[in-house]
């Protein structure tokens, strides 16, 4: 039920972050359109994963605010589940806000998606799924450190360049209504990184919760 | 085309400067180390002297583990 | 033993400055700026190497729980940073001459620059967990998603940059290289690399004492 109520509350500050953030990319960049049009892959990653460091570094602030700290430490079976667990949760919630924001963005910005939207899709869905892998790894991590809310995104945001970089060209590509098949490379990178940090994650996640 | 010397020793002087200065961070820690060792080290032994004459047996010093051996689970 | 390290690698430096500044010949493109690279390439192949060594020592840790494997993770990650910092320095003093700017986002550079950032990530890390142990396994954890991202950073800035693009510039140190540039560089590298374990070596040891001075 706490659970339930803390993600909608996470929900909705995230989709007032999000509208905050369309104002202020419409108000830094003017109302010069091609210029918008040119970085516009970009700002829509940019506002993904703004919004995905704030969203993520509240995945543990349950248990870390009732102190049900220990209580994680101490659940028998496999750790490698609540990793699953806080990692679909995470994935979701992104999930939902990145739909929300990519319409947003089509209203104000006048994106016509039309036949990239399958592919964008993907790319939205890999993207997301490697961010949420890295993040829910990274937020355990920094959940009991001191600066938390710094080191996070210190923390994540080099590592996750792969994926920046991936998304964003990929994006841009399928906006410019390339094919699918000339963004194959980005596609398989992204693959690629998903499987890493899917793998790490699971396979170290049992040392953070140690103790 | 000129040499840009100017350049070159600029990027082999701050290479010397970090390094050197890293080297030398490393160097009087090392020292301050030594220094707390051998001032514990004289220290414990007068301890040891005095309490040998009190009436009160002295606690030996808390057995340090090996780092080595030592499990985080303990 | 750390001692007779420090002079090897003294000499070694020595041998490998002689080489770069009286024997290796002038460049024939790029002029005597070109010898710039008998300190970037190793300073670089360095970095590349402790986080290489971070890597398998946190894999170490965290298989076996031994002290030292924690310690080589540290003090290798600690060392890397420094030649990562002096790498991309190097690499920017080259830059404005050659190619006429301090700073461009060129492959390499860019790569480098994130390595850079997240391995300062892991001293930061460090430093903000107060119990000695989570520390380590923490780092550990990080130090082996470190490793393992930089091959994916490697392709994605290198795709970023050169796909769909036109290269930008000649890379500084031409593919084909007459062999007494070679050998200097190779002289270099071994130089560098000597200082390298000699700077670990010494960092550990102090590691370990740290460590006994708070036991005690």
């Amino acid at each position: 039920m706490l659970v339930e109520r803390r993600s909608k509350e996470t929900l909705n500050a995230l989709l007032f972050f999000a509208l905050a953030l369309l104002f202020v990319f419409q108000f830094a960049l003017g109302p010069d359109r091609e210029r918008l049009a040119a970085v516009l892959p970009g700002l829509l990653w940019l506002g993904f994963i703004l919004s995905g460091v704030l969203g993520l570094g509240r995945v543990f602030l349950v248990e870390r605010e009732n102190d049900c700290w220990e209580a994680l430490l101490l659940a028998p079976g496999d750790k490698s589940a609540i990793y699953l667990g806080k990692l679909a949760g995470s994935f979701v919630l992104m999930l939902v806000v990145e739909a929300i924001v990519l319409a947003l963005f089509v209203l104000f910005f006048n994106v016509d998606l039309g036949p990239a939207l399958p592919g964008l899709t993907l790319v939205i869905l890999l993207g997301t799924l490697g961010f949420a892998a890295v993040g829910t790894l990274f937020a355990a991590m920094t959940a009991q450190v001191r600066a938390r809310e710094l080191l996070f995104p210190v923390l994540l945001l080099p590592v996750l360049v792969p994926v920046l970089l991936g998304t964003v060209k990929a994006t841009e590509a399928l906006l410019l209504r390339e094919p699918l098949a000339d963004v194959a490379h980005w596609l398989k990178l992204l693959v690629a990184a998903d499987v890493v940090y899917l793998a790490v994650g699971l396979l170290t996640f049992d040392f953070i919760l140690e103790g | 085309m000129s040499d840009h010397w100017a350049y070159v020793v600029a990027a082999y002087a701050l290479a010397v400067v970090v390094l050197g200065a890293y080297w030398r961070r490393l160097v009087r820690k090392e020292r301050e180390l030594k220094a707390l060792h051998t001032a514990r080290a004289d220290h414990n032994t007068a301890r040891t002297d005095h309490t040998m004459r009190s009436r009160q047996p002295s606690i030996p010093a808390h057995p340090r583990s090996d780092p080595g051996k030592r499990s985080p689970l303990q | 033993m750390t001692r007779v390290l420090g002079w090897l690698a003294a000499l070694a430096l020595a041998i490998g400055l002689v080489m770069a500044f009286a024997i290796a010949p002038r460049e024939v493109t790029q002029g005597n700026v070109q010898r710039i690279m008998y300190l970037h390439v190793p300073t670089a192949w360095v970095a590349y190497l402790a986080f290489g060594v971070v890597l398998v020592a946190s894999i170490a840790y965290l298989a076996r729980r031994a002290a030292v494997a924690d310690r080589v993770a540290h003090a290798s990650a600690e060392v890397g940073v420094v030649f990562t910092g002096i790498t991309i320095a190097a690499g920017s003093i080259w830059g404005k001459p050659t190619w006429g700017t301090w700073w461009t986002w060129d492959a390499r550079l860019t790569s480098v620059a994130i390595l850079f950032v997240m391995y300062l990530g892991y001293l930061l890390l460090r430093g903000m967990i107060d119990d000695h142990e989570r520390a380590a396994r923490y780092c550990a954890v990080l130090g082996i998603v470190a490793a393992l991202d930089v091959p994916l950073v490697h392709f994605s800035v290198y795709w970023w940059r050169t796909l769909h693009q036109p290269p930008s510039v000649l890379k500084p140190g031409a593919a084909t290289m007459p062999p007494a540039i070679l050998t200097a560089l190779l002289v270099n590298l071994v130089a560098f690399t000597l200082l390298y374990v000699y700077l670990v070596a010494k960092r550990v040891g102090l590691l370990q004492q740290e460590t006994e001075a708070l036991a005690s």
